[in-house]
């Protein structure tokens, strides 16, 4: 007799003992900022593990397994999928967890389950895979576009090099003035680097694994690595959170062995060469800014001093704390390919980032995260509150010596 | 003591407890299984090294013994769990006692603490259900978890007075007890206050919640994913 499909094919053994340690305690919706925005207990986590341990027993359970498969709901499953991908993904459940569930990999996983089954991914990120095929990023941009909108006319890349810079697809294409500022900051430190052509920089693989759609990802993966392996690089800089998270957490698996490279976010390596000297500040800034910790940078692979160390070695400058930050910040609203699907949540969230700026009287907000980027500056459009949005490496490339109004 | 052997009720309460007991480990069964299952798919986790590993496991010692993650979340929370918590490993303790012969000497020393918390159970369940209902917190929770407050509410009150107003005979349980573990079941006592309290046990025991088993593991991992954070990026 054959089984169905298990809801938990694609489960690890320690997803499916998390599931199962699910207290039911609600502590997590605190700290949730969908729940904030949306209040609607039904697409809490407690609620989603709680739901998918029913569908686990229709196809796990003793009864299953005895050859008598009980039927889903599908009207459940529709509203389960709905809350699996109205989630941000941030992580803030799984850091404020009582037990510690890992709830940043959980829910991608359940999501990959929903897409095996039909009913992932929701609207527009349905359309990923095809726009990467076609144009090699999610946005179905052209690669000739890619970097020359933005990339510096003084900066040269180097056709090989230890050091490599991955501008990613969404800070080339939708937050323009950051990877501007990566490249500038980078070019600043006297390191020569190297890219990958704009036609061979392909997506990460970020977007289709945190929409459940991984068909592709190994794909993508190999000939990124090959790439960089190519040009002799023996250190990978990238600014994007999401895009740095996939690629130390993830790629060595899809890749199929350890990297030939080191990752690094930008803010690593910009702390190490202001620490080593090779990189000054010659003028002073006099603001407060507040600094917001991207999910998948601080929960994610816990870089929370380097930008912090970025920031405090600009001459002048005033460092505030929003209340909820390092490993327990609070999502912007761009994560987890959910701000275009469910665009209101984002931009609420979004504004609650800017109320607090606003409320902390700072002169800026600084990002450093192109989703959080694009979406805070979304968020303010029409929006009674204002405050300037500068990424980090943006804000350091204007105080550089270079980059002083008429230097360009 | 009225005994009812070989009478409908006391095959009854024999049955109940033999089938809570089987369906305990089926249940069990079914999750390991499941775990084995997917064990066999995944690809092997990335080991640890041992400094962190070893630093973990103290750690983690002190997350389950303490709840220290609770403790960070819901301080007011914490109280209430960690004393219902201590108090129910208490009380567990205690009635090994029904289990064993001979009783080894670290139940007999368990026996006062155990009786203390015995009365302090029933306490931190209240508050805890007073904490959630000021912090709106219940409506999030599970009927389950409701539920099984209710029960363990009942079960410690039904306990309390055994062993307070209307004693029972003692012999007679642990003979009952033991005769459970031994396969050689012997008439359970007809108390009314006792046939309860064991209906309220079994009831338990039929849906007593999984996070018991994997919740100290999940801890464990949480604390090592804690260490190995600054490991995913960082240099060494």
């Amino acid at each position: 007799m054959t089984r169905k499909r298990s809801f938990g094919a694609d489960l690890t053994a320690r997803q499916f003992i998390e599931i199962d340690a699910c207290t039911q305690c609600g502590e997590c919706l605190k700290h949730c900022p969908v729940q904030v925005v949306t209040g609607n207990p039904a697409i809490s986590p407690p609620e989603k593990i709680r739901l998918f341990r029913e569908f686990l027993r229709t196809t796990d359970g003793l009864k299953a397994r005895l050859g008598f498969p009980a039927a889903v709901d599908p009207r459940l499953l529709e509203d389960f999928t709905k809350a699996v991908f109205e989630c941000t993904t941030c992580g803030a459940c799984g850091q404020n967890c009582p037990v510690g569930i890992f709830t940043q990999r959980l829910w991608p996983t359940l999501r990959k389950e929903m897409v095996q089954r039909g009913l992932g991914p929701l609207g527009i990120q349905k359309g990923m895979p095809g726009a990467i095929e076609r144009s090699g990023n999610p946005y179905d941009k052209p690669a000739a576009d890619r970097f020359a909108p933005w990339f510096p006319e003084k900066v040269e890349v180097a056709e090989r090099a230890d050091i490599a810079y991955y501008a990613g697809c969404s800070g080339a294409y939708e937050a323009q003035p950051m990877v501007r500022g990566d490249v500038l900051v980078l070019h600043a430190t006297g390191e020569p680097f190297t890219m990958l052509p704009p036609e061979e920089e392909v997506c990460c693989g970020f977007p289709l694994f945190i929409t459940g759609q991984h068909e592709m990802l190994a794909g993508l993966v190999k000939r990124l690595v090959e790439g960089y392996r190519a040009r002799g690089v023996k250190t990978l800089i990238c600014s994007c959170p999401c895009c740095v998270n996939i690629m130390s957490r993830d790629w060595p698996a899809l890749y199929g062995r350890e990297l030939p490279f080191k990752i690094r976010h930008i803010t690593q390596f910009v702390a190490d060469a202001l620490k080593q000297g090779k990189l000054r500040i010659p003028r002073e800034l006099r603001e407060t800014v507040i600094y917001h910790d991207p999910c998948y940078l601080s929960r994610g692979i816990g870089v929370i001093a380097e930008p912090r160390e970025v920031l405090r070695s600009i001459p002048g400058l005033t460092l505030l704390e929003f209340e909820r930050h390092g490993l327990n910040s609070r999502c912007c609203g761009s994560g987890g390919a959910a701000r275009k699907v469910f665009h209101e949540n984002a931009i609420a969230m979004g504004r609650l980032t800017i109320d607090e700026a606003v409320a902390k009287k700072a002169d800026r907000l600084i990002l450093s995260c192109p989703a959080c980027y694009g979406k805070v500056n979304e968020a303010m459009q029409g929006y009674e509150k204002q405050i300037r949005i500068t990424d980090i490496m943006e804000l350091l490339a204007l105080v550089l010596e270079e980059e002083r109004p008429g230097a360009r | 003591m009225v005994f009812v052997k070989e009478t409908t009720l006391g095959a009854g309460v024999i049955a109940a407890t033999y089938v809570a007991i089987a369906a305990f480990y089926v249940r069990l069964a079914v999750h390991a299984l499941r775990w084995y299952e997917a064990t066999r798919r995944s690809p092997p986790a990335r080991p640890r090294g041992v400094a962190a590993s070893a630093r973990a496991l103290t750690a983690t010692a002190v997350d389950i013994v303490f709840l220290r993650r609770l403790l960070l979340v819901n301080p007011a929370l914490w109280l209430g769990e960690w004393a219902f918590h201590a108090s129910l490993f208490m009380i567990i303790l205690r009635h090994l006692r029904y289990f064993m012969h001979p009783v080894p000497d670290w139940v007999t020393w368990a026996q006062t603490p155990g009786w203390i918390a015995g009365f302090l159970l029933p306490l931190a369940l209240g508050y805890i259900f007073v904490i959630r209902l000021l912090t709106g917190q219940e409506k999030f929770s599970s009927r389950a978890n409701l539920l099984m407050l209710m029960n363990l509410l009942a079960i410690a009150i039904t306990g309390i007075l055994m062993s307070t107003r209307y004693r029972v005979d003692l012999a007679a349980i642990k003979l009952f007890a033991l005769g459970v573990v031994t396969f050689n079941p012997a008439a359970p006592p007809t108390g009314v206050l006792f046939l309860c309290h064991l209906c309220l046990v079994v009831v338990l025991l039929l849906y007593i919640p999984s996070h018991i088993f994997t919740a100290p593991l999940v801890m464990m991992d949480a604390r090592g994913r804690q260490i190995e954070l600054h490991r995913v990026i960082h240099d060494a």
